[in-house]
């Protein structure tokens, strides 16, 4: 019960983070389009930031994202190279807010580590529950996802 | 403001392209006076060795840096200007650590994401702090 009331807080809490990252970037929310609990490998998409957790917490949040939505979101910063590695790099600072938000909820005694940036579409794998939370989103006709997989150190 | 010139020189430190560019691309949008961009890091190690070379007067400055920390780099900064103004801009959004930053010299926060008039007055608020 109180792991599920975990799973709750965590969904809210990075649910509202997507929505207000690109409401605050783009001025267009994103439609959430599912939030659940992953079972076995997860498809994500080519570019994936991935930031890990420490101190209070332990785990990790991954954003995963395809190219033509990265495009998009750096054209509208009027970012004209749209290079992989800018793709890669816009894929992790994502990861990184969101992550860094996390703390205003969680506590600052919660550490998150510089993004890795990830090409590539292989499944996305837990490493630290069974089953992580797994939020999907559509940013105008663009999917997304964001899996969180982390718990609270003992 | 420089004696020399009417404008105010801003660096800009964060480990993202996309975040440089974007800070870079709203100041040089207009509305915030003159200001000239002389500097771009990547890092906290990078910020010190390049405002040696450029004396910013503004920063704006990422807290979660490899090489070194925005934290660190705030105190080193200072350490050679002690008038310069820091607009800290990060993810890193609890009380505590906005607190943090202000302790240790940073005359303004501003919590990941931003939109751009968000960015612009903060900016703002930061110059007439000076």
């Amino acid at each position: 019960m109180a792991d599920n009331a975990l799973h709750e807080a965590e969904l809210k809490l990075f649910v509202d983070s997507v929505r207000r990252y690109f409401k605050a970037t783009t001025l267009q929310e994103p439609q959430i389009t599912s939030a659940f609990l992953g079972t076995g490998d997860i498809e994500g998409h080519d570019f994936n930031g991935i930031v890990t957790f420490s101190g209070s917490h332990n785990g990790h949040v991954i954003v995963s994202m395809p190219g033509a939505l990265l495009r998009e979101l750096l054209l509208l910063q009027k970012e004209t190279d749209l290079s992989e590695s800018n793709l890669l790099d816009a894929v992790g600072e994502i990861a990184n807010t969101l992550a860094g938000n996390a703390r205003s909820v969680l506590g600052a005694d919660l550490n998150i580590s510089v993004p890795v940036k990830l090409h590539g579409s292989s499944g996305i794998r837990a490493r630290v529950r069974k089953h992580p939370c797994v939020i999907t989103l559509r940013w105008g006709r663009q999917p997304a996802l964001v899996c969180v997989d982390m718990e609270r150190r003992a | 403001m420089s004696a020399a010139t009417s404008y105010v020189r801003l660096m800009v430190v964060d480990d993202s392209n996309m975040i440089r560019s974007r800070i870079s691309q709203v100041v040089q949008g207009g509305g915030l006076g003159p200001i000239h961009l002389v500097g771009l890091a990547r890092n906290g190690a990078e910020a010190v060795r390049m405002a040696r070379a450029t004396q910013p007067e503004l920063v704006t400055m990422d807290l979660t840096m490899p090489e070194m920390d925005g934290i660190e780099c705030i105190g080193q900064l200072l350490k050679m200007n002690p008038r310069l103004n820091i607009l800290v801009v990060s993810a890193l959004s609890d009380k505590s650590t906005a607190i943090a930053a202000l302790k240790r010299g940073a005359r303004g926060f501003l919590a990941k994401p931003f939109s751009d008039d968000e960015l612009r007055m903060a900016l703002l608020e930061v110059m007439e702090a000076r």
